[in-house]
């Protein structure tokens, strides 16, 4: 009696599992990669969300970080698309995409690679990067340019750094951020330490921000913490690339000096949606194609959203569905007919 | 110095003396040694720039990738099609339906008790917002732990059947279970793709290795008269495999499933790094997030997941016990308080609601049973009695198909159920995120964790780790090869001198002694912090049960949960890396510490203090000595976790070998990420093998065992 008691148990458990009720619609099924920053967070959601409200998809949302890797599994066709790529980040783009990004009707950016990736159109959201400090400290410093800050180096530095001032600098490698070899560059004594992850680089801003202690972080706009924290960019020199372009992974990182990039600010960032383009050449998925190609995303819509995410500590998907239920507007024309 | 001298004036050991003034010399010589060396050393560039491992790795990928991709994908596909229609089955169907699948087995072998228990896990996960991901944490598990299941039952069955077998499959068993499971995650998704299928298969490369082990030992000790009997009744080979030994051992293979589940509930939780979906990933985002309360929340549903699943597999492996008579049986309150008549009065409801419940089963089975036998007793008279017998014996499982029907039926003809409703929404996360705000902007606490991330960096982390990148490298291979020797032997010393020198060949010398200083640090905190615990537990029983709830608490939860508190008070950096770390792994040196000297028998104690010993002498002259085998796998444990660590806290900062995995990772380097993890695995194993030679020689040394 006992053992036919345990039995009918676990048969239970298992047949009742595996007697399936549903009907799976694997045609309209897309994988995404989420981005592993909030703002790229909030444009993928916009994306998913529309294809799967409007044009009937399913989406499944894998948490992969950003880099050469992730390019590599949409190549391979393990992710179908991602979401807000910055083209001063991607390191794989001219090498795998061959194709003209154009932004509002504009050739943006030209790219001659082996097509391996399918550009999947801009994004709408257009990006900039510098190094920021907050504003008291700028006032009481008197710190106007990036040229000012080897004087106040003390002033910056911290435990960890010793004599040199603390840059926390892009926190995630696969960015390519090369803060070091600015710095180096651009003779500015500072230590860049990546912390690994946004949460961890802006953890430290925040504690730094509350306390007033003088702090240089790089950022990138639109992020929400402009919304909740005054901060200035010491305007690093305006973005130029080398000529030619050595400074590749397949060109050994071989730099030309202060005369273009790192030694420069970032390039006006255009951010655009890719995918792997066997998916979107088949014919189910020509709707989906369409929509990225319509896609539009606003600034200011996504600077509105990441002040109710980050701020106001609320879900995200909720945020996302709210703004698509309060502006038809802005979105209708995204949807192919 | 001052201890070297002690040492001298105890004449009776003069061998003790040498080689404590040995070490100390050595130490001296390290010292000099890395002061003289203006940065860190490098292995000679001719070994480095011959030995190109990474590009072999990565070179031997693209060959697999080419050639024999085709065989690991399909694999993969049909693991995929099983988790998708697994997946699709929990969040598609009516949220009741789900959670009466997962409450009446509950019900059914663990009693009223459990069964309450699975309501309330149910709802907590619907009632923070992780339905979704908790069903597909529970998919990605079920699928893991069946395939466990079946492959370890098959392979257990076959190692208890051949010595031969068993010998070849040892090895590979304990390689299995010491390598962190990070080290194959990566591969295993270059091979296997991102998601469910990489993280399925990860999972069972991790938890498998017990069930194997169970099922060998289980089917191994079936009593010799058991197989005598059943071989003089003439049953062949095959019989007395699946009619005797394998329902013997039945209880060790359940077992085997206790510990799969937990092992598996744990790995399903890291894959969200490969792409799995579920509560990790929420976790994770979490994380980045830097929101505790929400992290929390993913933790706490893991966690009761975890509980529920344990009890539910161990009801199956225990017997139920058989009261007398005379004496009320509980259902819902403690059995011990029977002796009290409120109690007895609360639980008569109970008893008489169980007696009814048992009654209708019993009879609606019964019916269906008659029903049954009368449709087949049209075709074969003999048959139907034994199918009526049949069914009848079923008295749980027909009402529970009855009631899981019924709720399809209800959910497809009268009112959707659809999803868990929002209504019901319960958060932690306001109440959590105020707590740790507050205590972020504490003065005295903020100057407290400065003061710390002072201390730890400047007093610990930054002498220790330029003492220990600068020291030439062939002088720490030398002393690693000469601790070696005189304590496991001198295959192991040289066992240890080619992993070492693989390291160094590697090009990542540097990074694994970064590391290596960060688990040497996080070792000494959780030293520092765990054995006063461990002393204090050993002393005091509500302490130590208090304690022993809260550490299983910590061991369950994802262990990069404790990444955002540490991220909130410390700021990110090699700091914060290194107390996250100590918050991971200081639990088994607690409780071993205060096992060691809780089981040091009563009676040294007794003759210590007879003969006029304090409290503090019994514990420092006698208890000590004697739990410090105990100690040592504490210590060996707490070593282990800390490098296990060390892959997750690049996230908040952490240096050396975890970020190269995390660069290689971004960088669709394989063969970089794959050599530091492989740095990681070896570190941990002769750390381990040398901690673990030195327990058994001090064992030898007190007469604790015989070999």
């Amino acid at each position: 009696m006992k053992l036919t008691k345990r039995i009918s148990a676990l048969i239970l458990s298992f047949v009742l599992i595996l007697g399936g009720l549903t009907q799976a619609n694997a045609a309209k099924r897309l994988t995404a990669a989420v981005a592993d920053w909030t703002g790229g967070e909030i444009s993928c959601q916009v994306a998913v969300t529309m294809l799967e409200e409007e044009l009937g998809y399913k989406i499944k949302r894998v948490v992969f970080p950003s880099g050469t890797g992730l390019w590599e599994a949409i190549a391979a066709g393990e992710i179908d698309f991602a979401c807000e790529s910055w083209p001063s980040y991607a390191e794989a783009d001219s090498v795998m995409m061959n194709e003209d990004l154009i932004y509002e009707g504009e050739v943006v950016g030209t790219y001659n690679g082996d097509g391996s990736i399918d550009l999947l159109g801009t994004v709408g959201v257009i990006g900039m990067s510098d190094y920021y400090i907050p504003r008291y400290a700028a006032e009481s410093l008197g710190i106007k340019s990036w040229k000012d800050l080897n004087k106040h180096k003390d002033k910056f530095a911290t435990i960890e750094t010793g004599s040199k001032g603390r840059l926390i600098a892009c926190p995630v490698a696969g960015w390519n951020c090369h803060d070091q070899k600015r710095l180096d560059l651009l003779g500015i004594d500072f230590q860049a330490d990546e912390l690994g992850t946004e949460a961890a680089a802006v953890a430290e801003a925040v504690a730094a921000y509350k306390r007033k202690e003088p702090f240089l972080l790089y950022l990138w706009e639109p992020h929400w913490f402009f919304g909740a924290y005054d901060m200035v960019g010491v305007g690093l020199p305006e973005h130029k690339v080398c000529d030619p372009d050595t400074f590749t992974e397949a060109g050994n990182w071989k730099d030309c000096g202060t005369k273009g990039w790192p030694a420069t600010g970032w390039a006006k960032d255009y951010t655009m949606n890719y995918g792997n383009p066997a998916t979107f050449a088949k014919p189910e998925h020509a709707k989906a194609k369409e929509f990225f190609e319509l896609m539009s995303f606003q600034n200011a819509d996504q600077a509105v959203m990441l002040v109710e995410v980050k701020q106001k500590n609320r879900d995200l998907k909720e945020v996302v569905k709210e703004w698509k239920d309060a502006n038809p507007d802005k979105w209708k024309s995204w949807i192919p007919k | 110095m001052s201890s070297s001298t002690e040492l001298l004036t105890k004449p009776n050991n003069p061998k003790k003396v040498v080689s404590y003034a040995l070490i100390l010399l050595t130490f001296l010589v390290a010292l000099w040694l890395s002061t003289q060396s203006e940065g860190p050393s490098k292995f000679p560039k001719v070994v480095t720039d011959e030995f190109k491992f990474t590009a072999w790795v990565n070179d031997g990928e693209s060959y697999l990738k080419k050639n024999y991709r085709w065989i690991t994908k399909i694999i993969a596909n049909y693991i995929k099609e099983g988790y998708f229609f697994l997946e699709d089955f929990f969040l598609d169907s009516p949220w009741i339906l789900i959670a009466a699948i997962m409450i009446l087995p509950c019900l059914i072998a663990g009693g009223l008790r459990l069964g309450l228990y699975a309501c309330f896990v149910i709802y907590f996960w619907g009632a923070v917002g992780m339905w979704d991901e908790s069903l597909q944490t529970v998919a990605l598990m079920g699928l893991s732990v069946l395939l466990c299941v079946f492959f370890g039952v098959t392979l257990g069955v076959l190692c208890s059947q051949s010595d031969r077998f068993e010998n070849f499959m040892k090895p590979i068993l304990d390689t299995m279970q010491v390598m962190p499971a990070f080290v194959y995650l990566f591969p295993a998704l270059f091979f296997f793709g991102i998601g469910g299928a990489p993280a399925i298969l990860a999972t069972m490369i991790y938890a498998m290795p017990p069930i194997i082990r169970l099922t060998n030992t289980g089917i191994r000790q079936v009593s010799k008269e058991s197989i005598e009997s059943a071989t003089s009744f003439g049953s062949s080979k095959l019989q007395l495999l699946f009619k005797i030994k394998i329902p013997l051992s039945l209880p060790s293979i359940m077992m085997g499933v206790n510990q799969v589940i937990m092992m598996a509930l744990a790995l399903v939780v890291l894959a969200c790094f490969i792409g799995a979906e579920g509560i990790g990933g929420q976790v994770w985002l979490a994380i980045r997030n830097l929101d505790v309360g929400w992290a929390m929340e993913g933790g706490l549903c893991i966690l009761f997941m975890a509980i529920m699943f344990d009890r539910f597999s161990l009801a199956f492996s225990k017997e139920p016990e058989t009261l007398p008579l005379d004496v009320q049986k509980f259902y819902l309150l403690p059995q011990s308080w029977e002796k009290y008549q409120v109690a007895r009065i609360i639980e008569k409801p109970l008893s008489l609601l169980s007696y009814f419940t048992d009654l209708i089963c019993t009879k609606i089975t019964n019916l269906i049973a008659y029903i049954f036998a009368l449709v087949v007793s049209l075709i074969n008279k003999s048959s139907a009695l034994d199918v009526g017998d049949f069914i009848s014996k079923k008295y749980y499982l027909i009402p529970s198909l009855i009631i899981l029907f019924l709720i399809s039926f209800i959910d497809s003809t009268f009112f959707e159920f659809g999803t868990f409703p929002k209504e019901w929404k319960l958060s932690l996360r306001q109440p959590i995120a105020n707590g740790v705000e507050s205590l972020t902007v504490n003065e005295s606490f903020i100057a407290f964790t400065k003061g710390l991330r002072g201390f730890v960096y400047l007093k610990l982390l930054k002498p220790l780790d330029t003492f220990l990148t600068h020291i030439p490298w062939w002088y720490t291979m030398g002393i690693f090869v000469v601790i070696g020797y005189f304590t496991v032997g001198l295959r192991f010393a040289f066992i240890t001198f080619l992993l070492l020198l693989f390291i160094g060949a590697c090009g990542i010398w540097t990074q694994s002694m970064v590391t290596l200083s960060s688990v040497l640090v996080s070792v000494a905190l959780c030293f520092a912090l765990g054995v006063p615990l461990g002393i204090i537990a050993s002393y005091n029983e509500r302490f130590r049960n208090i304690q022993n709830v809260v550490l299983d608490a910590m061991q369950t939860l994802p262990y990069f949960c404790y990444l955002i508190p540490v991220l909130m008070f410390f700021g990110g950096g090699i700091v914060s890396a290194v107390l996250a770390t100590v918050v991971y792994s200081i639990p088994p040196i607690i409780r071993l510490t205060s096992l060691g000297l809780t089981q040091v028998s009563g009676s040294y104690s007794e003759v210590s203090r007879s003969f006029g010993g304090t409290l503090m002498q019994t514990l420092k002259k006698v208890k000590f000595p004697l739990a410090v085998p105990s100690l040592v796998i504490g210590f060996n444990q707490t070593v282990i976790m800390a490098f296990a660590m060390q892959i997750v806290t690049p996230l908040i900062g952490g240096k050396g070998l975890g970020l190269e995995v995390f660069n290689g990772l971004a960088r669709s380097d394989t063969g970089r990420g794959l050599a530091a993890g492989i740095g990681i695995v070896l570190l941990a194993i002769i750390i381990d093998r040398i901690s673990l030679a030195w327990t058994r020689k001090q064992r030898l040394a007190l007469g604790l065992s015989k070999n």
